[in-house]
């Protein structure tokens, strides 16, 4: 079964620019898939579909699937319970006034009683290398423990599809490839939407280029990030580092 | 400056700061109800209330012009009612008990802030069950006070960055832009907030 299948969505906004045409893709369980494109491209919109946030008024039949069950109402709990949704800027999404509420308040939602919910939290901050973190104050830490804690919050759901958008923007070097490492080793399925072509080269093996709310292409990364004429084209580039990588 | 005005001290570790934050919230709280309560003359009272706080400050190590600071910043409020009874007669005297009596609560509570994490607080709050909307709030308030700080910080200085000319009136105008922006952009940030909470499950 795919973490996710995409069939035919297309949205347009309140104000009636299209956002989205006719997207389609899948991504399979355990997979890692980049999501490039220019800026309003429709990468964060089509994100927040992926677990019901968009749209207002859901169509009849459902656009999006997750482990098999659509996007839509009676199941939103379950679905928003799977799809781990990582926002762009982390200060919209930790809200708790210390990181261990923040990383509980998802669990806490799903109704877990309160040793379960202590050991996910535990599991979750230790899995993000934020141990001992439990009573930091969130504007007392780093934009890169931010995007921990973040992320921390969406494992301890244990959500099987992380969504992440922009997860390394903003971030130093360091906190990049700390990041960039963490992401790695979940084993969980990950759609990234980013402007990091280094980052989709390096870790997702197959990348989806979106322009104008369009997918453009899809396949293997290191060929479509190698096409210059595809790249430019979509206002990316060949990253440097497939130079030294690619067999031509 | 303003983030010693917002969260003073807090981390600093004297035998007050280490103790529970129920027994000061009730301490708190006991001592406000004792003051309101006092009857209007009763001088000694006051001045063994404002020698308990001032021993209580004393022990908790925090540098006394940090504390007068913060209790000044929440005096005006506190002056702005006693005036009116200005107006009563016998004024003056219910003048100043009213001025003591307010200083003496806000004091108060200007310790239990600068002594206490507001996250043990709003704790304690949640567990003698203050209505969870309020909590939330006061919550969600704390938390986005220090974004908002920073961004309206950000957006200032871009602004200064930028403006040639000592002219009052046109900085009075972009100051106005300013708040403007951060309003538009604090609505829309709730926004975001509320799209995340629902993505982790949050139901309304």
């Amino acid at each position: 079964m795919n973490a996710l299948e995409v069939r035919a969505l297309g949205y347009r906004y309140p104000d009636g620019t299209a956002a989205l045409r006719d997207v389609t893709f899948a991504v399979a369980e355990g997979e890692r898939v980049g999501l490039i494109g220019p800026n309003g491209a429709g990468k964060s919109t089509l994100l927040l579909h992926l677990n019901g946030l968009l749209p207002e008024h859901p169509a009849p039949v459902a656009a999006v699937h997750v482990f098999g069950t659509p996007v839509a109402e009676p199941h939103l709990t379950t679905i928003r319970a799977r799809v781990g949704l990582l926002f762009q800027d982390p200060d919209d999404q930790i809200f708790c006034p210390t990181v261990w509420e923040d990383v509980a308040f998802g669990p806490q939602q799903l109704g877990l009683g309160d040793a379960a919910l202590a050991t996910r939290v535990a599991r979750a901050l230790d899995q993000v290398g934020l141990k001992g973190f439990d009573e930091r104050l969130p504007h007392h830490l780093s934009r890169g423990e931010k995007r921990r804690v973040c992320l921390a919050g969406l494992l301890a759901c244990e959500a099987r599809l992380l969504a992440l958008d922009e997860p390394t923007g903003d971030l130093d070097p360091r906190g990049r490839r700390e990041l960039k490492g963490l992401l790695d080793s979940l084993p969980v399925a990950q759609v990234i939407a980013t402007h990091d072509l280094e980052l989709v080269v390096e870790s997702c093996p197959r990348v989806i280029v979106l322009d104008r709310g369009r997918v453009v292409a899809q396949g293997p990364t290191a060929e479509l990030l190698w096409d210059e004429k595809l790249m430019l084209a979509h206002g990316l580039e060949r990253p440097h580092i497939l130079r030294h990588r690619h067999p031509h | 400056m303003r983030r010693a005005l917002l969260e003073p001290y807090q981390h600093q570790r004297s035998a007050i700061h280490r103790l529970l934050a129920a027994v000061k919230v009730g301490g708190a709280l006991a001592f406000v109800l004792a003051i309101v309560l006092l009857p209007r003359a009763a001088w000694t009272a006051y001045a063994a209330g404002a020698t308990l706080l001032l021993l209580l400050a004393w022990l908790s190590r925090i540098p006394p012009a940090a504390l007068a600071r913060r209790l000044l910043l929440v005096e005006p409020f506190a002056l702005g009612v006693a005036l009116l009874s200005l107006l009563q007669p016998n004024g003056l005297m219910i003048f100043a008990a009213a001025l003591t009596k307010s200083t003496l609560c806000l004091f108060c509570m200007v310790l239990l802030s600068s002594t206490t994490r507001f996250s043990a607080l709003l704790r304690v709050l949640w567990r003698i069950r203050v209505p969870s909307l309020l909590v939330t709030t006061l919550a969600l308030m704390h938390r986005y006070l220090f974004v908002l700080v920073d961004e309206a910080g950000r957006m200032t200085r871009a602004r200064r960055s930028r403006t040639f000319s000592r002219d009052r009136a046109s900085a009075w105008r972009s100051s106005a832009s300013v708040i403007a922006h951060l309003f538009v952009r604090s609505s829309e940030r709730a926004e975001r907030i509320y799209a995340a909470m629902c993505a982790r499950g949050w139901k309304t």
